[in-house]
């Protein structure tokens, strides 16, 4: 009885601060808004386009751009404020589509369109070859119109029309793409990929600043009156621990709530979400209770703790995909129970995966939990002794 | 004798130096932090596809195509790797050994000129779209010759042209494509990822400094410490100015620190000196501002932390302090430049791109001001109400 005792006055503690439920509620929902709409960024080349000026043909141009799968069209008033967008890396290629583009198109000269790229910057060539190409597809249109007035005569504007409509039908040298790898080793984009990840980060790192309560308790010498009564101190640690564990999973549900509901999430086989969910929440008080006995004041708890969960974060592929960093650092992650949990989230949420195949992240986050409990215990026990 | 707010500041931050938590939260945490992301991205920031290539023709077309895989213009974008068989190429790609393949298939070149040309073939990882995305727009453009030539001959032939006589004018014509990109080189310096995270991390814990000050002032305030001081000949707004104060000179050192470490331990370029110092001192300006806010705003020390969690969070989220903020949609762009911080992160990405010097943060440096005065005013309204008992 004592336990649940012990564990409701913690719960209630957290549930009455009004600070506490931003950084459990407000903030975690806030990032995951921010991350879920920025992320695209992985394989998507953000291009940027110049079009005044240059009429129909312009036009043209960028609806080809846009309707290209992997493009990303944003538009700039002048050249200077879009090669203010490549060098700050709000585009990585920039199309700067020539004023008087029209009369230049009709009047059978060459037409030059400014690619805004550096040459000695690989990103910024990859996305001008996306560039280059839809640009030779407009091209193709151009010069047949070219070659037909000037064999049958006529006007220009008709034969573009004509060879647009023909550039579906005439059989061209077509390049066909066939997925040859198909198993999703990230997780998928917008909040898909948000949601979980800030839900490992945020988990962990309220528990993390909620030791802050336990160094609080320390100080004010709570343990030892509560042991002044018929209390053993078995039950005072389990009552802290099962508070952890209460808070947590109530900010995991919270988080799985409003991503599924709000942000459209799709969470995978239920089951396994549960178990992954419960897991995480007794590593998440496992860091918490050892934190709690590891750090001498509350204002180290809420500095060090918050530091230290964003670090495990990006270690452990929360901020970043694993997938894009280095071996030696994808190693390194995994030392964190972070990376593990973003694994599990990925093959439940891109890979259809169940309990079975999240098996080796349970049991080795299984492990961080227990470990990391027995350890606060014993230093928590030792304490109270 | 020093002026009043002078000891009391000087009080403020010996204080905080004994406490271990600010020099953590102040140097250790973005220090680490900004290294973790530099050592992460480390090699990763620049693009390169490893292309498997399968020529089942061996005719002039599929050599052209190699050739232009093996240009000048993408040999720091592509290295190209022979494969035997289109299933030995998918089994590279699938592995992850190669980006992408590409697949000319036998009697290419000859099919070229038929009714039916064969398709050239990618075979691509749902692991590396951008690899897919590169190998398809290269075979594309590839392609683009031959199939405006054939598209040439349809058009004329549509118009009214008979078949042979379009074909003999196009051969006789010798066309190339009318529409062309032409590179604009502009000198901008690669933005590599410590150049920005490294003053948004320092940022991020920089802002911080208002939840500590502020809660220092009503931790001090709710011991009795003000009352004290005030018995003595001191002006009671001396007070708020040492808390101020002290919020400055730790923020300025905690930059000053940040900017060394990074320059020397992982060679971080914050730009032209000068440019960068002033734009620091601005954005410490705007945060000691901020913190004479929360401090009138605020009426007990509870307030003064939910406040001031939601002034640090609200800034950095908006600021771009954890999300790159360039690769954000148009919106929360336009928003990061209602903040001192979002600001600062354009000036200090300036200086790193650009190379240029004390014009680049005239504009930044402007706009945090503005922001300085215009929160500072309203705390020199707001913040008698916190001395009064």
């Amino acid at each position: 009885m004592s336990v649940l005792a012990i564990m409701t006055v913690s719960v209630r503690r957290v549930l009455r601060d009004r600070l506490s439920l931003f950084f459990i509620v407000i903030l975690p929902i806030m990032v995951i808004l921010i991350i879920g709409a920025s992320v695209h960024g992985f394989s998507t080349f953000r291009v940027g386009v110049v079009e005044r000026g240059s009429g129909a043909s312009g036009k043209q141009v960028t609806a080809m751009l846009s309707s290209t799968p992997g493009i990303d069209v944003r538009y700039y008033p002048t050249a200077s404020a879009l090669e203010a967008a490549v060098r700050r890396s709000a585009v990585q290629a920039g199309l700067v589509l020539p004023a008087g583009m029209d009369q230049a198109i009709k009047g059978h000269r060459v037409v030059t369109a400014g690619l805004v790229a550096e040459s000695a910057n690989p990103t910024q060539q990859a996305a001008a070859t996306a560039v280059r190409s839809v640009l030779a597809r407009y091209a193709e249109q151009v010069q047949a119109a070219r070659f037909a007035t000037e064999q049958v005569g006529g006007k220009f504007g008709s034969a573009m029309i004509r060879a647009g409509h023909l550039a579906a039908t005439v059989p061209a040298v077509t390049v066909v793409s066939r997925q040859a790898g198909t198993r999703l080793a990230t997780l998928p984009e917008g909040f898909s990929y948000s949601a979980p990840t800030m839900l490992v980060l945020f988990v962990f790192l309220n528990s993390l600043a909620g030791s802050a309560v336990i160094i609080a308790n320390r100080r004010l010498g709570m343990y030892e009156r509560m042991l002044a009564g018929p209390v053993r101190s078995g039950a005072v640690i389990a009552g802290e621990a099962l508070g952890f564990v209460a808070i947590a999973l109530a900010q995991a549900m919270l988080i799985i709530a409003i991503g599924a509901l709000v942000f459209g999430v799709s969470w995978g086989d239920p089951l396994a979400a549960t178990a992954l969910v419960g897991v995480w929440a007794l590593v998440g008080a496992g860091a918490g209770m050892l934190a709690g006995t590891l750090f001498s004041t509350p204002e180290q708890a809420t500095s060090i703790g918050p530091a230290l969960g964003i670090a495990f974060a990006m270690l452990g592929g929360c901020m970043w995909p694993l997938s894009i960093v280095g071996p030696t650092m994808r190693l390194l992650g995994h030392f964190t129970p972070q990376a593990w949990a973003v694994d599990a989230w990925t093959r439940l949420l891109s890979q259809h995966g169940t309990v079975a195949s999240i098996a080796p992240q349970l049991l080795i986050l299984g492990g961080f939990a227990a470990s990391s409990l027995a350890l606060a215990s014993w230093r928590l026990s030792r304490r109270l002794a | 004798m020093a002026h009043p707010a002078l000891s009391i500041a000087e009080k403020d931050l010996r204080q905080r130096i004994r406490d271990r938590s600010a020099i953590i939260l102040g140097v250790v945490a973005p220090l680490v932090i900004a290294a973790l992301m530099s050592l992460a991205f480390r090699g990763t920031e620049t693009i390169h596809l490893t292309l498997g290539v399968v020529d089942s023709d061996h005719g002039p077309a599929a050599a052209g195509l190699v050739e232009a895989l093996r240009s000048p213009g993408l040999k720091d974008l592509v290295t190209v790797v022979p494969e035997t068989s289109q299933s030995a190429a998918a089994t590279a790609v699938r592995a992850g050994h190669t980006g992408a393949a590409m697949v000319i298939p036998a009697g290419f070149t000859a099919s070229i000129s038929e009714p039916r040309p064969l398709p050239l073939t990618t075979l691509t990882n749902v692991n590396n779209t951008l690899a897919a995305q590169i190998t398809s727009s290269i075979a594309q453009s590839f392609v683009a010759q031959v199939n405006a030539d054939r598209l040439s001959v349809a058009t004329a032939v549509a118009g009214g042209q008979s078949p042979t006589s379009a074909s003999a004018a196009l051969v006789a014509a010798h066309l190339t494509l009318p529409v062309q990109a032409v590179e604009q080189a502009f000198g901008a310096k690669e933005l590599k990822t410590i150049r920005y995270y490294g003053p948004a991390m320092a940022i991020f814990f920089l802002l911080f400094t208002i939840s500590f000050t502020s809660r220092s002032f009503f931790v001090d305030r709710d011991q009795g410490m003000l009352e004290r001081i005030l018995a003595a000949p001191v002006r009671p707004i001396s007070v708020i100015l040492g808390k101020v104060l002290s919020a400055f000179v730790f923020g300025i050192v905690s930059l000053s620190v940040i900017v060394a470490v990074t320059t020397f331990a992982f060679g971080a370029d914050w730009g032209n000196p000068l440019a960068a110092a002033l734009l620091s001192v601005a954005m410490v300006l705007a945060i000691t501002a901020t913190t004479a806010l929360v401090i009138g705003v605020a009426h007990t020390q509870r307030q003064a932390e939910g406040i001031s969690s939601f002034v640090v969070f609200g800034l950095a989220l908006l600021g771009g302090n954890f999300v790159f903020v360039s690769v954000t949609p148009p919106i929360m762009q336009r928003l990061a430049l209602l903040t001192p911080n979002g600001w600062a992160l354009r000036g200090y990405t300036d200086l790193a791109t650009t190379g240029g010097g004390l014009a680049v943060v005239v504009m930044p440096i402007a706009a945090i001001l503005v922001y300085t005065l215009v929160v500072g005013l309203v705390a020199t309204v707001f913040a008698p109400r916190a001395l009064e008992p």
